[in-house]
């Protein structure tokens, strides 16, 4: 048994494709490649695979990781390789990496997700301080959003600022580019979703959210995990 | 902005947006600009049922091996893209290449059932094509319908160019050649009707023209055109494994109704149902071989990576190999960790040993088509299964620890009664009875359930002359058995909508006038009639008085066996007197055997070898 990772990119129409999907996706593809994956034991036995985050719909990505135990061994790049050749345009396998066979997931191991999102604005010079908006955003102490606990139906507040790890923003032509680093995971995880919505509420901002463009730009791992 | 640039937006507000990129697994990419012939097929429904729909595949594959021939899929956009499209202006557009239909040279429909009629006239609205064949000039593509219910054309022959009756595979590849060679020519758009007239299996509607009685029947069909031929005889593929077989079937991203390895095993069936139209006009029986479907399971699963396999036909057990068949096939999904599905088993003890085998612990639930409540009544229908076989067959499945049973009835059969309907009933608690000897115990996790479909008279069966029970009498019908169900503990009932049923009914026998209700229908708003929550009926009712058309006219009336019928000119093989003999004797309430025991004489064989003929 080993145990690897993929690193791969997810860029034009196939951003419209499910995380539920893309796992389907690559179930075929190890078919079709013939690396046979390892099964879970038990009455519904499913292959040993998963994403270290899941990706929304209609967001592009620069890099998203999937880890899987096969049954035999294969090179890393024979792996690349050949899942290259069975993706569909607009996903590119990058890199593959053989992991500790007994390591943590990365789904565990995820701690921050990067994104870079573009935001058309109408009037550009009607914003206050364009320049300052993710510096003024961010000083306040606090910054709280509603949310309704799932068990016992009741609204609370959450300060989602702690999990604002950076945020920058920079005006391009009629946009405002923000790249922000967001803590991802399963300890704390905040949707770069209630970001945008804060921000562009802070901002004044009147927005479609059709028109922005969302961009995973990297997954940052606990510890000194292998740099892939 | 271009409709690939208003399409990214639109994409980010639709549910499943997937339905519409395209770029999936074995799709082709060609330069449009480099082919001859740009072929649109178009399923009128969403694309997870289109994309079920083994056909497509076929042609698609097919075609797309001809280097002049670019075939695209269009399907029908979901209530939410659609409203968009609209407000956008955004025109229906193929999912390869995101043009617009209306550049296609040929914008070809199938034609799986009738209630996906209004979504054929939908989509050619939201391709910007007037609907008419007559307002269209040269700048339009040809549209053309094909499938099972172009066997009665009528209903949509003011709105098609052309029609292809019967199998595809050779026919759509003769017309896409002829298309190849008119557009060299430079000549107008009739000649190339007149060029594919020539073709067999080609049915061009505007060649013909039916005078009616005063009484509203057909009086005859004139022909307009010497050249077009007298009968449009359909098309017959003879030898399967010859026949092209997609092994690189595309693959959706999302899931879809069937979403599978298909390898079709035979086509036709020799059982003869009288109501079933399929039986009758995909004659005659014929069987791939062994071999060649084993070739093709293995080379689809290993080019699609599906996890499950499944095989088509109209009767799995009536394979004449079935049991090395499908001993084989286990072998080969078991090898490539895939499961095998298969659909309308006969249930006898190889196919018990065979479920028990390939679901295990995992048990679906088991299905039977009696269709009739009585014997007498199953006589009629030449249905052949008896009360005596669905018994032995349950008590085995219950023994096994089955315990979902399913039973499909039709309502509303010719000469049927109230004592048929209370056969259903008995047959339910019959079932629940043998539940209990079995397993001593009453209800529980077992359940019965009974599923009606309404009877809908079908061209070229031998019911086609026969009048459709009324929608009151339905009514009452499934009240009733509903009433009696109700008191028989762990039995289930669920049946059908009523007035889809007669919609069903008006377009599978209309003629050529039925076409301004639909239109009109459409108009009014009008489309995915086959989805329970999308069917209008008032809307319906109204096209249909704003038409003056009276649906009562195609659903209620008997017609005389000698009455000249709209889809008379379409030969689907069999021959009138087979049909009208099956036809007396189901009012005798007399059986015609399974011509796998010996040839019945349906007159297919004056068309093709059948390998029943002779057979005594």
């Amino acid at each position: 048994m080993s145990r690897y990772v993929i690193k791969f990119s997810k860029e034009g129409y196939i951003k419209f494709i499910s995380h539920l999907d893309m796992l389907r996706l690559f179930k075929r593809s190890f078919k079709r490649a013939g690396i046979k994956l390892q099964y879970s034991q038990g009455f519904n036995p499913h292959p040993k695979m998963s994403f270290a985050q899941p990706l929304s719909l209609g967001y592009t990505s620069s890099c998203e990781y999937l880890e899987f135990e096969t049954m035999e061994s294969h090179s890393t790049e024979e792996i690349r390789r050949l899942l290259e050749s069975m993706m569909p345009e607009g996903v590119e396998i990058i890199k593959c990496e053989e992991l500790a066979a007994e390591g943590k997931a990365l789904a565990a191991l995820t701690e921050e997700a990067s994104y870079e999102i573009r935001i058309p604005v109408k009037d550009i010079t009607k914003l206050k301080n364009p320049s300052t908006l993710a510096e003024d955003y961010l000083s306040r102490e606090s910054i709280t959003i509603k949310k309704l606990q799932k068990k016992s139906r009741k609204e609370i507040e959450i300060n989602i600022r702690p999990m604002i790890k950076s945020l920058k923003s920079i005006v391009d032509n009629n946009n405002i580019m923000l790249n922000a680093r967001l803590s991802a995971g399963s300890t704390e995880n905040l949707s770069p979703e209630i970001l945008l919505s804060t921000f562009c509420k802070f901002a004044d901002i009147d927005y479609d959210r059709a028109d922005i463009q969302l961009n995973r730009t990297g997954i940052y791992f606990i510890d000194e995990f292998i740099k892939i | 902005m271009t409709i690939q640039e208003k399409l990214d937006k639109l994409f980010l507000r639709v549910e499943k947006p997937a339905r519409y990129i395209g770029g999936e697994l074995h799709t082709i990419k060609k330069d449009p600009f480099g082919v001859s012939t740009r072929f649109g097929f178009a399923f009128p429904d969403t694309y997870e049922i289109g994309m079920s729909y083994l056909g497509l595949q076929i042609i698609y594959h097919l075609l797309n091996k001809l280097d002049y021939v670019y075939c695209e899929r269009v399907f029908a956009p979901a209530l939410d893209m659609d409203g968009f499209m609209k407000v956008e202006g955004i025109p229906l557009f193929t999912l390869e290449t995101k043009s617009p239909v209306q550049e296609m040279d040929i914008l070809g429909f199938t034609l799986q059932y009738e209630l996906s009629f209004s979504n054929v006239i939908h989509m050619l609205e939201l391709g910007d094509i007037p609907l008419r064949s007559k307002d269209r000039d040269h700048s339009y593509p040809f549209i053309a319908a094909g499938g099972p219910c172009a066997y009665n054309p009528e209903p949509l022959a003011d709105v098609m160019d052309f029609f292809m009756i019967g199998d595809g595979e050779e026919l759509l590849i003769e017309v896409c050649e002829a298309h190849k060679n008119w557009k060299v020519s430079g000549r107008g758009k009739d000649a190339f009707l007149e060029d594919i007239s020539q073709i067999k299996g080609v049915y061009v509607p505007k060649f013909y023209q039916p005078v009616y009685s005063e009484d509203g029947t057909i009086k005859e069909i004139q022909k307009l055109s010497d050249r077009a031929p007298d009968l449009v005889e359909k098309r017959i593929i003879e030898d399967l494994d010859q026949a092209d077989f997609p092994e690189n079937t595309i693959v959706p991203f999302i899931e879809v109704v069937h979403d599978r390895a298909v390898a079709e095993i035979f086509r036709g069936c020799t059982r003869g149902c009288r109501f079933c139209q399929a039986g009758m006009i995909y004659r005659p029986v014929r069987e791939r071989s062994k071999e060649k479907i084993k070739e093709i399971a293995t080379n689809q699963l290993h080019s699609t990576g599906h996890e499950e396999l499944s095989i088509l036909s109209l009767s799995t057990s009536d394979y004449s190999e079935i049991e090395p068949l499908v001993e084989e096939l286990m072998s080969v999904c078991k090898d490539n960790n895939v499961s095998l599905s298969l659909p309308s088993l006969r249930l006898d003890s190889f196919s018990f040993k065979v479920l028990q085998e390939i679901q295990g612990y995992k048990k679906s639930g088991l299905t039977f088509a009696p269709e009739a409540g009585t014997q007498r009544l199953r006589n009629v229908i030449n249905k052949s299964i008896t009360d005596e076989d669905i018994y032995g067959a349950v008590e085995k499945a219950i023994e096994l620890g089955w315990n979902n049973i399913k039973l499909y009835f039709m309502m509303g059969l010719p000469t049927e009664t109230y004592e048929d309907l209370d056969g259903i009933a008995e047959i339910a608690k019959n079932i629940t009875d043998i539940n209990y000897k079995v397993t001593g115990k009453r209800g529980g996790r077992f359940n019965v359930t009974i599923s009606i479909s309404n009877f809908v008279p079908k061209a070229h069966t031998p019911f086609q002359w026969v009048p459709q029970d009324t929608v009151e009498s339905f009514r009452e019908k499934h009240r009733y058995l509903k009433e009696k169900l109700k008191s028989i503990k762990g039995v289930s009932f669920q049946y059908h909508d009523t007035d889809p049923s007669q919609m069903e009914a008006v377009f599978a026998r209309g003629d050529r006038r039925v076409c301004n209700a639909l239109i009109k229908a459409v108009e009014l708003g009008c489309k995915f009639d086959g989805w329970r929550e999308h069917f209008k009926y008032d809307l319906w009712k109204r096209a249909f008085q704003e038409t003056g058309i009276d649906p009562d006219f195609y659903t209620y009336r008997e017609r005389n066996l000698d009455e000249v019928l709209p889809w008379d000119l379409i030969d689907a093989g069999i021959s009138k007197e087979f049909l009208i003999s099956e036809n007396k004797k189901a009012t005798e309430g007399i059986q015609t055997q399974d011509c796998r025991k010996g040839c019945v004489g349906c007159g297919i064989n004056r068309k093709v070898t059948c390998s029943r003929e002779g057979t005594l």
